[in-house]
């Protein structure tokens, strides 16, 4: 099993850690209640350095990349990031990533740890073409993600720079800095070498930033509907499946997964739900007023904000009730589902 | 990890609670499994008149990430649950054994011989810990 380089500051703080895509990672350390609410209301820090980095460097690694992706990645200027899926030639999901547009011949993509050796493969074989190279920088990177509305005054305390607008990033000397991250938050990502990571995490913890772990983190991105790879997405459905459309720019010249997506009828709806009573959970079934199954959960939790249960939920388009009535089976009981047109939460970024 | 483990009380390998009074046993989660599971958000439970096995599912608690089945130390009647805890389940954190869940009347009083008590109970924890 992989330790992060924070493994010991965790275990100091009493964090309970479990296995997360092979990695021994910080699951919760007081409680994942006050975890999401130091996010919301103030500042917290999660160690996300399982999170694989590749950096794509040369004269053609935005057309590549505006190649690979179904995003729009030449046009947005250098210093801004860009979440996008990854798609095949059938146009189902590898991964989801942010490409952060460090120069204009060098960008970072960040990936899921669970999809490293994939995606790293996959991106491999199609860049053969192109005038750029691709290293894997996924083990010599450590990664913050310091979020909540207070965590820009934080980085000041840190003499930190820090990109001032959101979804964009400064690298400096010894770190990258990007003002994104999972939790609908304002906030900033902080990849660097591991002893300057530690530093850093060491000064957070001085500063009396909350220690977040990955089931607070999982909460604050199910509340503001933000998807997760192996839950609302996999290599079966494809963006237009998954409330991705706006990820997928039909107007570029070509992409991989162009033509099957350009032709492609959605077979499922991602709708979000809201429950007065009963926690749904990934896996359980929906069914429509009558009681016909009509899709799944895909991620379901109590939500901390709301106090009520909150889930995203696949839905084949074929069995979508006109009605829009939806109910959750929890254990054989069905609780009625109201599905709701905006995130849960709409988070303070800027 | 300082355990509250009251000695007035019987105790199951599940991390339940019993508290003989007469031929009931009012049941609930100990303190160390309210820590374990963290912020309890929701407790289904049994109605009254519904009958439980000795560790067979009564009913479910569930944390914020987490699902968990009640298991009852004895098997017999329910005769009456706590119904405070289906609109406020944060009290199984504040308060484990304040926060009953079932009184069962038992059907077979050795069953309590099964049971746990507090020293064997807390060095079952340490154990497991």
């Amino acid at each position: 099993m992989k330790q992060t380089s924070l493994f010991e500051e965790h275990k100091s703080l009493g964090a309970k850690l479990a296995d997360f895509a092979g990695w021994q990672m910080p699951i919760q350390y007081s409680s994942v209640k006050d975890e999401v609410i130091a996010v919301r209301k103030n500042v917290g820090v999660f160690d996300v350095s399982h999170m694989g980095e590749f950096i794509i460097e040369g004269a053609e690694t935005y057309e590549f990349l505006n190649y690979l992706l179904p995003n729009e990645i030449e046009k947005p200027a250098v210093g801004k990031a860009v979440y996008s899926p990854l798609c095949n030639s059938q146009g189902t999901i590898i991964d989801d990533l942010i490409v952060y547009k460090l120069e204009n011949q060098k960008a970072l993509v960040c990936v899921n740890a669970s999809n490293i050796e994939k995606d790293f493969q996959w991106i491999s074989e199609q860049i053969k073409n192109f005038n750029c190279q691709m290293t894997n920088k996924s083990e010599s990177y450590s990664l913050l993600a310091l979020q909540g509305p207070k965590a820009q005054e934080i980085l000041k305390k840190c003499s930190l720079k820090y990109p001032d607008e959101y979804y964009s990033c400064l690298e400096t000397d010894e770190f990258i800095l990007a003002r994104t991250g999972y939790t609908g938050e304002d906030g900033f990502e902080i990849f660097g070498p591991h002893e300057k990571i530690k530093k850093i995490w060491k000064q957070l913890m001085e500063l009396n930033v909350t220690p977040c772990g990955l089931a607070a983190r999982d909460v604050l991105r199910l509340e503001v509907c933000f998807p997760l790879y192996g839950h609302e997405l996999n290599d079966e459905v494809t963006p237009l499946d998954s409330a991705l459309k706006w990820t997928v720019k039909m107007n570029k010249k070509d992409f991989i997964g162009k033509k099957l997506l350009s032709e492609y009828a959605p077979k499922y709806k991602l709708i979000k739900l809201i429950l007065d009573k009963g926690v749904p959970r990934q896996g359980y079934s929906v069914l429509n007023d009558s009681g016909e199954v009509v899709g799944e959960v895909t991620s379901g939790t109590m939500s901390v904000s709301l106090g009520k249960g909150i889930a995203l939920a696949r839905i084949l388009v074929n069995k979508y009730p006109q009605n829009d009535i939806f109910n959750v089976q929890i254990r054989n009981q069905n609780y009625l589902a109201k599905k709701t047109p905006k995130a849960f939460i709409s988070g303070g970024h800027k | 990890m300082s355990l509250n483990i009251p000695n007035d009380l019987k105790y199951t390998n599940d991390h339940e609670w019993g508290k003989l009074e007469g031929d009931v046993l009012t049941i609930g989660i100990t303190d160390f499994a309210q820590s374990s599971l963290g912020d309890i958000v929701f407790v289904e439970l049994p109605e009254a008149g519904s009958r439980v096995e000795k560790g067979g599912a009564f009913g479910v608690v569930e944390s914020i990430k987490s699902v968990s089945d009640l298991y009852s130390p004895v098997g017999g009647e329910v005769i009456e649950k706590n119904s405070e805890l289906e609109s406020s389940p944060e009290q199984c954190n504040e308060d484990a054994y304040g926060a009953w869940m079932i009184k069962v009347k038992l059907s077979d009083s050795t069953e309590l011989n099964d049971l746990m008590d507090s020293k064997q109970y807390e060095e079952f924890c340490q154990s497991s810990n």
